[in-house]
């Protein structure tokens, strides 16, 4: 038993607690400031996950349910990160929230312990138990807004719809564990060709996919996105459409490497029809929300390519590409909260005119959809350029992977029209309803620099997080 | 007739398919939530015939975190569906379409 690898999620738990508890004594005016205190203390335990090693072989803790290596450290980072930029957003989002944003702090930092375990999982129970931590905290994020008609149906839309997974993800794991003996990845890894072919095996693993592709969002499991995206609130959005789909993912390549990968052929169709039904809906969007839901299908479905190539080179560009995802994503929800502050809806017309109202912020909102669409020399460029490497490698392997990469190019142009049309309302809008200047605050003018200049530099400078990914993924 | 290991696993299978079938066929979101608890049931079911039948207490242990995960499932969702009642007057999933195309 080895408490000490699983210091970083204990700190976090420990923070929401502390959150909780410092509310007691806050007075009504300042509670919208203990925001800070939380992003605060994820910034010191972000530090402090740099002193943190990677281990040259895999360690475990809990009788082998946790495990620390590198994919579960780059994805900890990753999850610490957006956290902290929520959390920001969160704090500007505060006025909108009529009680209780104490409690929101605390069960967004909740929700990101449960990522953080979720990465760890080497175990059924954990990744379990893990997931299970997330989606009870999204269900009460996405209905906070309990006078918004529209928040508490995508609240009760994605609590249905989750448990309706959890059910098939928990089924699934039952007729593993019959078959295989074992909850342990590893161990049921080393299964039997015989056991492993067994219809019941198969429909075991079969269960856990559709229980994992909810949570990722892609098609056939996709429908609950677009409502739950809408009708969050902002910042949770951002957070459901990172870290939650990177806590989906990272438990899809924890089995990918540990022996137990989904049929590629199955991986591949769901990749294509994902990333055309999440580029061809988001064409006729006018909710911008809505539009940035769809659009997150179709990412789901270019991160899937990587997840059906099933290599080494799948997991690297995974891995990237939600690098630089964080820094996009990011940027964008941060103009949609501001922006929709003033109006209170999050329709398309409020990015009109903003190239002159606030220069930076329609910067930002420009780069990171640029990005989204993977035209150079952004993030989203060099992410989508390594996932489309790693298909076209298993090519000669697998003739499907040739059709693959044609869908995506065919998807990627798609994009670009609705994408275009984000940039034409806020530099060429069509009316100009509003033209007073948008006050932004100090730090959300940081969290979106620092987000513009996260896009450029892994956009033409990739090789240092290359490297990180390439130490993170070797020690496997 | 001795009861064997498939036995509970037809039992199990049924009570899932029961359970899938209520929540695709009813309306009202508290029977949903009803057949959504007894798919669970049935997930733990075949866990602990598979625990029994294999010797082994691991099945069992996921059983008790399903059981509090459900708890904890039952309380938000029964809070969201009072909260959503509230405001508009329904528990049928035909009214609650603010969110569409």
């Amino acid at each position: 038993m080895n408490l000490s690898l699983c210091i970083l999620e204990i700190s976090v738990v420990f923070l929401g607690l502390a959150v909780l508890l410092l509310d007691l004594w806050t007075p009504p005016a300042g509670k919208r400031s203990l925001g800070y205190f939380a992003v605060a203390g994820l910034v010191l335990i972000l530090g402090g996950s740099f002193l943190i090693e990677i281990p040259q072989t895999p360690e475990t803790a809990f009788t082998g349910l946790f495990v620390h290596d590198g994919l579960a450290l780059f994805f900890k980072r990753l999850f610490l990160l957006t956290a902290i930029g929520v959390l920001l957003l969160a704090r500007e989002f505060a006025p909108r929230i009529p009680t209780g944003i104490s409690e929101f702090y605390t069960i967004t930092i909740f929700a990101l312990s449960g990522m953080m375990f979720a990465a760890s999982a080497n175990h059924f129970v954990l990744a379990f138990v893990a997931l299970e931590l997330i989606a009870i905290c999204f269900y009460i994020l996405t209905g906070f807004l309990r006078h918004r008609t529209a928040s508490l149906e995508a609240g009760v839309k994605y609590l249905i719809l989750g448990a309706l997974s959890s059910s098939f993800l928990v089924y699934g794991m039952a007729l593993v564990y019959g078959t295989a003996g074992s909850m342990s990845l590893p161990e049921i890894a080393e299964a039997t060709e015989a056991t492993r072919t067994s219809p019941l095996f198969q429909l075991g693993m079969l269960l856990i996919l559709v229980g994992l592709g909810f949570k990722i969002a892609v098609f056939p499991w996709q429908f609950w996105a677009p409502d739950v995206y809408q009708g969050a609130p902002a910042p949770i959005t951002a957070f459901l459409a990172i870290g939650s789909k990177a806590a989906g993912f990272a438990l899809l390549l924890r089995l990918n490497l540990s022996g137990l990968p989904m049929p590629a052929d199955l991986l591949i169709l769901i990749a294509a029809a994902t990333i055309l039904y999440g580029n061809l809906c988001a064409l006729p969007q006018r909710n911008l929300k809505r539009l940035l839901g769809y659009s997150g299908i179709a990412h789901a479905g270019y991160l899937a390519m990587g997840l059906a190539t099933g290599s080494q080179a799948g997991a690297e560009a995974i891995l990237f590409y939600f690098g630089g995802y964080l820094f996009t994503a990011m940027a964008a929800f941060a103009v949609i909260t501001i922006v929709s502050r003033e109006t209170d809806t999050d329709d398309l017309s409020i990015l009109y005119g903003l190239g002159k109202r606030s220069p930076l912020l329609a910067l930002a909102m420009a780069l990171a959809v640029v990005s989204l669409a993977g035209i150079p020399p952004l993030a989203g460029f060099f992410g989508k350029f390594l996932l489309f490497l790693a298909v076209l490698e298993q090519g000669p392997n697998f003739a499907l992977h040739y059709l693959l990469a044609g869908v995506a190019i065919v998807g990627v142009a798609i994009s670009i029209y609705y994408y275009f049309g984000i940039i034409r309302a806020m530099y060429w809008p069509r009316r100009t309803p509003l033209t007073s200047p948008i006050p932004t605050h100090l730090t959300l003018q940081i969290v979106i620099v620092i987000s513009i200049l996260g896009m450029l530099w892994l956009g033409m400078l990739p090789g240092y997080l290359v490297e990180i990914i390439d130490q993170s993924l070797n020690s496997l | 007739m001795e009861t064997g290991l498939e036995h509970y696993l037809i039992v199990s299978a049924l009570l899932f398919s029961l359970g899938l079938l209520g929540v695709v066929l009813h309306r009202n979101l508290i029977l949903m939530f009803m057949s959504l608890e007894l798919m669970l049931n049935a997930a733990n079911l075949t866990l602990v015939a598979f625990s029994r039948f294999n010797n082994d207490l691991d099945g069992q242990l996921l059983v008790f975190f399903i059981i509090a995960v459900a708890a904890a499932e039952v309380a938000i969702g029964l809070a969201l569906i009072v909260a959503l009642f509230r405001r508009r007057q329904t528990t049928s999933t035909e009214d609650i379409a603010t969110l569409k195309l």
